[in-house]
């Protein structure tokens, strides 16, 4: 079976040593983000928020009452958010299969101050150059973050350059909406994503 | 900015998941948009309500449609779906293809612009055909004006020309598998049976039929991503360029060069660019009239055509830019995409005068460039742009339309229709 496998015996990192914040419990929800993930993203957040609105915010351009308050999403959230994501062909999780690394998150902030899109980059490092499985858990990396995450988030899953021998088709086919789209419409990889996702519930 | 686009209107009801695109009808104050949750909403332009829909033909998102443009005494709407399969629909309306036709006909009840529940009841759209051939998702699709062709285009690479011989009788007479990736998009041109294509592979193709066969006459290489939109200029002269008074021999001969070439053909792109590509007229003894068919010297000569870059639109957008409208009216074109802006952009002539020369604008020495004038006597300009069109989501099309609502301001005024990731059909004026 292990044979069967792009890499039998990839490398597991031990959970004490992923990232976490030192403050709070690497296994409890954090409540402000897992609300938002629950009610529906848009167009308004939990109350309990306001005082998380960040002072960024706060003079931006709110001229609109439906503009509600920012909570704070910092590279750490994201972490959680999708470190937990099962492996398609090992019982691990991204994170401890390194697959999925924080330093390799970052967020850029609007361009411009009558902008309010932000966007998330991940950029993942597959367990070995060739694994066949990249596009797959590039997938369900972006489909974690596009439905965990508000939709002024715009979300760049790529693969770390030099990681994979095919990374720039890998790249370019996780970069178009209208492919994600359609892959989200056929029943084979949505089964296939939901099982990998399964874990963050 | 010297211009402002400012909200009109927002269609009801919206969509409640994302919307791909919306597509005005050749006659009618409609407009037909396309939904991801395998819908099509047909929407009033006069009061901003949907007046039917087309639901239950397709399995999955409906990525496009296609008004047939000479359709007598009914409307005809091409759908394109992710299932693979386009859908041709009906329904009888007065008023749609050509005004004498569509009287002989005996109507039960008028539709244009028409109260909703009523002919949402009496006036189902009926389902004609489905074309099948492709092997993944349809991704764009449009009828020629001159001539009763449809061409779909498809993940699978490839691009298909249907031949309409009868009522709902398409035949298959091309398939075209250049590209080497996704077809995004297809157009006609106005002009004359010429098809363009966009690809994932990020070039463009342009097929013509020779002889018999439909083959690639010209591949414009460019982009530096996939290219989402392709669209031709309308075949007459609009806009800012359209006046000719009091132009200089250089200018004049600029209109001349155009007029001989052709309609030109923009793109735009995931590299966050718009390009403007226009053909090399070839040497020879008679010249091409752009109307109908390609004149009998394509015959004889070369079946390749050369189609160059002619510019590249100011920079505006910060991420994909998916889609974009060439006004046939004010030949503006206006812009959206992943960054949730709309801009509109305007051709004009450099100034040129006196002491206003700028340094880039220097002529060329006389004589050195005659032959191609062109590049350096129009600019392009982004006169308007606006942030947040659809809130934080991305927009997936924009779309020139003539104002139909009872605010309209002056004959021939145009709105801009939006589609977005919200679902939402947005509807914008131009106020300069």
């Amino acid at each position: 079976m292990d044979a069967d496998k792009d890499n039998p015996n990839p490398t597991i990192v031990n959970a004490s040593d992923l990232p976490s914040r030192r403050r709070s419990n690497p296994t409890a929800k954090r409540p402000t983000l897992f609300d938002s993930l629950i009610a529906p993203a848009y167009p308004s957040y939990a109350v309990p928020l306001d005082d998380l609105s960040s002072p960024e915010v706060s003079d931006a351009a709110s001229d609109d009452e439906e503009d509600t308050p920012r909570e704070e999403i910092d590279a750490q959230e994201i972490y959680d958010l999708i470190s937990s994501i099962q492996d398609p062909e090992h019982p691990n999780s991204l994170a401890s299969l390194a697959v999925v690394n924080l330093p390799d998150i970052s967020i850029s902030p609007p361009s411009s101050p009558n902008s309010r899109i932000s966007t998330v980059t991940v950029l993942l490092t597959p367990t070995t150059a060739h694994c066949s499985l990249g596009t797959v858990i590039g997938l369900a990396v972006r489909v974690r973050l596009e439905n965990a995450l508000p939709p002024r988030f715009r979300i760049d899953v790529r693969l770390k350059e030099g990681t994979h021998t095919t990374a720039d088709a890998v790249n370019k086919q996780l970069g178009d909406k209208e492919r994600v789209a359609a892959a989200m419409e056929n029943g084979t990889l949505v089964g296939v994503i939901r099982n990998m996702l399964s874990t963050c519930e | 900015m010297p211009a402002t686009i400012s909200p009109l209107a927002t269609l009801t009801p919206p969509c409640n998941s994302r919307a791909w695109s919306s597509h005005p009808h050749p006659h009618l104050p409609i407009v037909a948009t396309a939904c991801s949750d395998k819908t099509v909403r047909i929407y009033s332009l006069t009061n901003f309500a949907q007046q039917s829909s087309i639901a239950g033909g397709h399995k999955r998102s409906i990525r496009s449609c296609a008004w047939k443009p000479n359709s007598v005494g009914e409307s005809v709407l091409a759908t394109g779906s992710f299932d693979a399969s386009a859908g041709i629909w009906r329904r009888w309306e007065e008023g749609a293809g050509k005004a004498e036709a569509a009287r002989e006909v005996d109507f039960t009840s008028g539709l244009a612009g028409g109260d909703g529940a009523a002919d949402e009841e009496d006036e189902e759209w009926r389902f004609a055909v489905i074309l099948d051939g492709h092997d993944s998702e349809i991704k764009s699709l449009g009828f020629a004006t001159t001539a009763p062709l449809l061409a779909t285009c498809s993940r699978d690479k490839s691009v298909w020309i249907w031949e309409e011989l009868e009522d709902d009788n398409f035949e298959t007479v091309a398939v075209l598998q250049e590209h080497e990736g996704d077809v995004k998009c297809v157009a006609w041109s106005p002009a004359e049976e010429l098809l363009a294509s966009g690809s994932y592979d990020d070039q463009i193709r342009l097929w013509r039929e020779d002889v018999d066969d439909w083959a690639c006459c010209a591949m414009l290489e460019g982009h530096k991503g996939t290219v989402w939109w392709v669209e031709f200029e309308s075949a007459e002269r609009v806009g800012a360029l359209a006046k000719t008074d009091g132009l200089n021999d250089e200018q004049k001969a600029l209109l001349d060069v155009r007029d001989t070439a052709g309609p030109r053909l923009a793109s735009c792109s995931d590299d966050m660019t718009l390009r403007i590509w226009k053909r090399v007229p070839k040497e020879k003894p008679s010249e091409p009239t752009g109307q109908g068919k390609m004149p009998s010297i394509w015959k004889n000569k070369d079946f390749d055509e050369e189609w160059v870059q002619e510019a590249i639109l100011p920079q505006v957008h910060e991420r994909a830019v998916y889609a974009f409208s060439w006004s046939k009216k004010t030949g503006r074109i206006v812009s959206t995409g992943s960054d949730g802006k709309i801009v509109v952009y305007e051709e004009r002539w450099c100034n040129r005068s006196g002491a206003d020369v700028a340094m880039r604008d220097v002529s060329p020495a006389p004589g050195a460039e005659e032959k191609v004038p062109g590049s350096g006597l129009t600019e392009w300009v982004a006169v308007a742009v606006t942030e947040n069109a659809h809130d934080v989501f991305e927009v997936n099309h924009a779309v020139w339309a003539p104002r139909s609502d009872k605010d309209k301001r002056y004959d021939g005024e145009e709105v801009i229709v939006t589609t977005g990731d919200d679902g939402e059909v947005k509807v914008w004026t131009l106020d300069e």
